[in-house]
């Protein structure tokens, strides 16, 4: 194998591809990268077994091949180096990279151990969504759960495709957070709707590495999930289980109703957070006849603070305590400028959209009160 | 041939024919799953196992199979994500519902109760000595503030004390729904409120919070004792709940009388309602306990094993169930059933030993004391009654405890090794029947190891 490319393309390529390599014992292969050329140019692969990333990068090809390196080595090595064109070299398993004042040999295994990337069954039928959009929805979804070895179905995001819309959804069973995108902005091949359970470090991965303008192309089997893009293809296995049934979660009725500032808000929770304790409680108390939501948290050892937003209120006035760190998070994923806070007191729950716009909520569950 | 075994035969060739981080890798988790026409379907862990034994090591396979079963036509290869790490992980049905019901329940949680679901007095093991606390707490549950109140438990740890008062809270909550709202709080967070208030000026605050319930469950009072302003706060509460016909129900650790440290307004107003205890589980409470827990987490024990634990395990059933935990975890790690003599070593080495630091000399001095009485007297001739049942359990602590040999027991208390044989195994087998004594031996055991 023989080759010469552009730094800056492995470079950006590497970003990519950085996460989905893996510390396997049984198999030391999972910590390399895997070089392959094509036709048009060359194709980089890391695996962990639970994701597969292939990105495509533009390059010369004098002698077509394989190889493998260690990931860690290869990355840092390019990053340091100052030379736009690098010159690859394959021989028995080892690579040679070349610039004109530098040249390194670096050990590797033979590229036929690699694993091999599994492929969808059905590769002609697919999702197309344009890369913000996904990312977004990820990135807001994401946010309300956690790792869990205990229940992989809670770390997971519910991928629900009917024919009018995608939902994505993700619970940690204190907070829910649901995305709807209406089939206006995607289209499908497929004919029926699906349910997947992507695993939380695949929608992770996907979100970080998807680019916002190109669109992103979305292939499922019954095991495995596919995005691609232009360049990046990744593959993941699905979590297996049945994501719960979250939609008596969302409360129906409401106690009252508050339309405040997404920048206001933000700004008390986050001061007033500070005396919070350990579990970062704050209490949100609403008065209706002042018009104002009093955010305020006090421990003993340290004090208590109050902080003021005036607000327009409709409904009762209430007092309820919250996780603000889960507060934060949840209107940290509102588009709008304005949120809208509504607490159901006999269920103990808040739920958070943003105003005027109904694709996204999030739901928190409120904190004990002792 | 079944399956399992064709499939152990050929995973046997396969081994050696590939490395052995291949095969950990993409082999070791497979399985046969069926044979038809020929066809033989292998499952696989994942897509990129299929992948890699699809492309490589089907030759091989098919192969070795043959050799086995020449009929075989075609391996046909599929994934199946139940066996990953060869345990099946995915939850089934059952278990997705449940945990649907958890979610549920984490949203639902009621924090004005502060109530923990999970005592029930359902799930309260009802013997001779509670009997009588349990009755009272199912009264109070039909006739809340108006048949024993207040209602006050005494008890040592660990034994059920909390369990008892947190499951009225939660019969009344689902006896009565939202209509009779209880709150349970422990002295503690009581006394750390009343300081919260007292600080920030928002004494008002409290006193709604506290007054504004149907049933005030108070948790360990004994800790109140002493804290003036607490206490009088307490007071307060307690009139104006009681003057309204409000519930109280009070857990401590010793009768009111026993607190010296409380105010005397108090310990009568405590000593108006039914007070009762909660006492040490005798025998078949014990093993009635331990069936329970067992039935909870799913498991089973043979019953030399159930036996031996609550013979030896007397004072506590937090500690109790501790031990059940153990050996059912011993249980489950190794796989196989636990032996009466393993489960006795679990046992002893759970229990505390005290033995190294105590001589025959402080055994019989804590008996003499228990009993008030000299320990000349016990080691006399005298063969009163009032002298005979002291100077058999002294023998029998002495074997119990130390290990003393019947002959110098015997010697120590001038009389034969009969004797002391005699009186050891009396003592053992009333230990077992009767409460009291049951309860006495705790009491000189916690003498002894006080001196």
């Amino acid at each position: 194998m023989k080759l010469i490319l552009i730094k800056s393309h492995i470079k950006d390529a590497l970003v990519s591809l950085q996460r989905s390599w893996g510390e396997n014992t049984n198999l030391p292969i999972l910590k390399n990268i895997l070089i392959t050329t094509s036709d048009e140019g060359v194709l980089l692969t890391t695996t962990n077994l639970e994701i597969a990333t292939q990105v495509f990068i533009p390059g010369k090809v004098i002698q077509s091949g394989s190889a493998t390196t260690s990931f860690t080595v290869f990355s840092s090595l390019i990053s340091n180096l100052h030379s736009e064109r690098l010159n690859i070299d394959a021989k028995n398993n080892n690579i040679e990279v070349k610039t004109d004042n530098y040249s390194a040999t670096l050990q590797g295994l033979p590229s036929a151990d690699f694993p091999l990337i599994p492929k969808i069954k059905n590769n002609n039928i697919y999702i197309e969504i344009k890369g913000a959009l996904l990312r977004e929805g990820l990135n807001q979804t994401t946010t309300a759960t956690q790792f869990s070895d205990i229940r992989p179905e809670l770390a997971s995001i519910l991928f629900d495709f009917s024919l009018e819309k995608i939902t994505l959804a993700a619970t940690d069973s204190f907070r829910l957070a649901e995305k709807i995108i209406p089939n206006t902005h995607f289209t499908s091949l497929f004919k029926d709707g699906f349910r997947a359970l992507i695993p939380l470090k695949t929608a992770h991965e996907v979100a970080r590495i998807i680019s916002d303008q190109d669109p992103v192309k979305i292939y499922k089997d019954e095991h495995q999930i596919l995005f691609t893009t232009k360049n990046i293809s990744l593959i993941s296995r699905l979590t297996e289980g049945t994501f719960p049934d979250y939609s008596s979660v969302i409360p129906q009725k409401y106690t009252v109703e508050t339309v405040i500032k997404k920048d206001e808000f933000l700004d008390a929770l986050k001061v007033t957070s500070a005396l919070g304790g350990k579990a970062g409680e704050v209490r949100i108390q609403i008065s209706p006849e002042q018009k104002a939501v009093h955010v305020r948290s006090s421990d003993q050892a340290i004090g208590e603070n109050t902080y003021t937003i005036h607000a327009e209120i409709k409904g009762k006035g209430v007092e309820v305590g919250f996780n603000s760190h889960y507060l934060i998070e949840g209107i940290k994923a509102v588009e709008s400028p304005d949120v809208s806070f509504v607490v159901n007191q006999e269920e103990n729950k808040a739920l958070i959209r943003g105003k005027g716009n109904q694709s996204y909520l999030y739901v928190v569950a409120s904190l004990l009160k002792a | 041939m079944e399956f399992e075994k064709i499939w152990q035969s050929v995973l046997g060739e396969m081994e050696v024919q590939v490395s052995r981080a291949n095969f950990a890798t993409w082999l070791k988790n497979s399985r046969l799953v069926d044979n038809r026409d020929g066809v033989f379907f292998i499952a696989l862990p994942n897509n990129f196992a299929k992948e890699w034994v699809e492309n490589k090591y089907h030759k091989n396979i098919l192969g070795i199979v043959r050799t086995i079963d020449p009929s075989v036509k075609k391996i046909e290869f599929m994934v199946d994500g139940h066996l990953v790490g060869g345990i099946k992980k995915s939850p089934t049905k059952e278990i997705a519902s449940k945990l649907e019901n958890q979610i549920g329940l984490e949203f639902r949680v009621d924090p004005t109760t502060n109530l923990n679901p999970k005592y029930t007095l359902a799930s309260f093991v009802v013997g001779p000595s509670n009997e009588l606390s349990f009755a009272a707490a199912e009264a109070i549950v039909q006739e809340v503030g108006t048949k024993y109140n207040p209602f006050f438990i005494y008890g040592g740890v660990g034994l059920g004390k909390t369990h008892l008062l947190q499951g009225i809270g939660n019969e009344i909550v689902a006896h009565y729904g939202g209509k009779v709202r209880p709150r349970y709080v422990s002295s503690e967070k009581f006394t750390s409120d009343i300081v919260w208030a007292i600080r920030n000026k928002r004494m008002e605050d409290i006193k709604k919070k506290y007054r504004d319930v149907d049933v005030l469950i108070i948790d360990d009072i004994q800790f109140i004792g002493g804290k003036e302003k607490t206490e009088e706060e307490f007071f307060h509460t307690f009139n104006a709940l009681y003057e309204n016909n409000k519930q109280i129900i009070i857990s401590s650790d010793r009768p009111p009388q026993s607190i010296p440290t409380l105010e005397e307004r108090l310990r009568s107003r405590f000593e108006g309602g039914l007070i009762t205890d909660v006492g040490y589980p005798e025998y078949e409470m014990r093993v009635a306990i331990i069936r329970k827990k067992l039935q909870e987490m799913n498991r089973a024990l043979s019953d030399q094993v159930v036996d031996i634990i609550a013979k030896k395990v007397k004072k506590n059933v937090r500690e109790l169930e501790g031990i059940v935990n153990k050996v059912v975890f011993y249980q489950d790690k190794k796989g196989v059933d636990v032996s009466d003599r393993i489960a006795t070593e679990i046992v002893d080495s759970s229990i505390q030993n005290f033995s190294r630091h105590i001589n025959d000399t402080q055994v019989i001095k804590a008996v003499a004391e228990f009993f008030s009485m000299e320990m000349i007297d016990l080691v006399g001739r005298s063969r009163k009654k009032e002298v005979v049942e002291p100077r058999q359990i002294a023998m029998y602590l002495l074997r119990d405890i130390l290990g003393v040999s019947y002959p110098s027991i015997g010697e120590k208390f001038g009389r034969d090794h009969t004797t002391a044989i005699h009186s050891y195994e009396k003592v053992n087998r009333e230990i077992n029947k009767n409460a009291s004594l049951n309860q006495k031996m705790i009491l000189i055991k916690s003498l002894i190891n006080k001196s």
